[in-house]
């Protein structure tokens, strides 16, 4: 394990782990006990390992940021839910994005939460969105083949305005401007390349990612349910909707009056 | 993924009161994408008898030419349509004849019999003759669509209320099935007239 203590914030006493050792301690997970501890690793990923079977995307524009995602889980070819929160609220400030290990994206951004929150106290000043990302990607590097399995966008703004990075789980961290993740990422590239402009307004750009999504799902097996849109300003994120794709496909499609189908003619 | 869910696919076939039903998916995809939204599943063989096939799509359109093929044949030759349980055997032994390296397709056959009570069965991949009094389902759904028939399905039901029973059960079962759905197709034939509907499902 590398060691990291001078990257942690300054304090004025020394840390009160004698107080509340739980809170700044990182979480420490038992190993099992086996005797091949590398095949049995090896074969948990195997079987944990979710195919990543989701679309999420975020884009940075004029006015800010934009991250939306589908909503389903799938297991296999089986659709575990359709109404799954894939936009995780880190703090009012903060969001990241669900893909791949639905409980891996779940606990690792909780716990980023409650880290960015002991840097607000510590500090006095809220953390980065650089920062953030950075405390996450150090995380899930020690964590490097272990098996997590997460493609998670940390998308927010802060005083050097909006902000939006990619973490994964195999330690990489990249900063950008236009993001998709997930098995439906190559259709809304697609959708949100062709349309997409520096200078929209704030409803062209929750268009533009809802209508990505929503080709993304049509396109994507393993993508579907509800795309949930939301804006990134500088009071914060806000959820902009949060639309059924069955329904969106008729109302950007809807059912022509047309003769009987043309059908496969004899061969 | 296994051969069988390479493509998706999604079967039913119900009984009713002197009328069947037989419904499918119009999705064609490749492993998680889709290609097409209006792949054809169901062929007539005569005004009263169809064969819906799931499976691999290569063997889906091959096997249903081979199947015409043989009808047409036997058309010439006998100078009447096939009687749907001699069909059957037909499907059967076309399929076993294969046995050592089988079409991927598992087929439904619903038709009508001369004297106008409906007939279903399907077969697996190497052509186990399945009869039944109620419904038969296939493809890669096929568990939800158990679930969904066994407790949708009431014995002799007309045709309308049939077409609402089968449409409710496929549309409810491809929801849970990420490669199989993007609309439904579903044919409610009666001794005097087929009524083809298409049905208004999600597409995602």
């Amino acid at each position: 394990m590398l060691d990291f203590s001078a990257l942690e914030p300054p304090t004025l006493h020394s840390l009160p782990s004698s107080v509340e050792p739980h809170l700044f301690a990182a979480p420490s997970f038992q190993l099992p006990a086996v005797a091949d501890l590398d095949g049995f690793q090896k074969a948990a990923v195997q079987m944990v390992k979710p195919a990543k079977g989701t679309t999420t995307l975020a884009f940075v524009f004029k006015h800010g940021v934009i991250v939306a995602a589908d909503s389903r889980a799938s297991m296999g070819n089986y659709i575990s839910s359709q109404s799954v929160k894939k936009i995780l609220e880190i703090n009012p400030y903060l969001l990241g994005t669900m893909a791949g290990g639905a409980a891996d994206c779940q606990f690792w951004q909780r716990n980023l939460g409650t880290r960015c929150r002991l840097h607000e106290l510590a500090n006095k000043r809220r953390i980065s969105v650089t920062g953030a990302s950075k405390l996450l990607a150090n995380t899930l590097y020690s964590y490097r083949g272990m098996g997590l399995s997460m493609g998670t966008m940390i998308a927010g703004w802060d005083e050097t305005g909006p902000g939006l990075y990619y973490v994964d789980s195999e330690g990489g961290r990249v900063k950008g401007t236009r993001f998709s993740v997930g098995s439906g990422s190559t259709y809304a590239y697609g959708v949100l390349d062709t349309g997409f402009n520096w200078d929209m307004s704030i409803d062209e750009a929750v268009e533009l990612a809802r209508r990505a999504i929503y080709h993304a799902t049509f396109r994507d097996g393993a993508s579907g349910g509800v795309v949930s849109v939301y804006y990134v300003g500088p009071a914060g994120w806000k959820k902009m909707s949060g639309d059924d794709v069955g329904e969106l496909h008729y109302s950007y499609y809807p059912v022509q009056e047309a003769p009987a189908e043309a059908e496969m003619g004899e061969a | 993924m296994s051969i069988t869910s390479y493509n998706g696919s999604a079967l039913i076939a119900m009984v009713g009161k002197d009328c069947f039903a037989i419904a499918s998916d119009r999705r064609l995809g490749v492993n998680f994408q889709t290609i097409a939204c209006d792949f054809q599943r169901i062929f007539k063989i005569h005004d009263t008898l169809y064969i819906g096939l799931s499976g691999l799509a290569t063997d889906v359109q091959t096997m249903h030419q081979r199947l015409q093929f043989r009808h047409k044949l036997y058309q010439l030759r006998e100078e009447r349509n096939m009687r749907p349980e001699t069909f059957a055997s037909l499907v059967s032994a076309i399929l076993y004849e294969k046995r050592f390296g089988p079409y991927f397709c598992e087929p439904i056959i619903a038709g009508l019999n001369e004297d106008g009570t409906p007939f279903i069965c399907t077969t697996d991949l190497i052509g186990a003759k399945q009869l039944s009094k109620d419904f038969v389902v296939s493809g890669t759904a096929s568990e939800s669509l158990y679930g969904a028939c066994e407790s949708m399905y009431k014995p002799d039901l007309g045709p309308d209320e049939l077409f609402e029973v089968i449409s409710q059960a496929l549309l409810s079962s491809v929801d849970r099935d990420c490669i199989s759905g993007w609309g439904g197709i579903v044919h409610v034939v009666t001794p005097g007239q087929v009524v083809t509907k298409t049905l208004k499902g999600r597409m995602d």
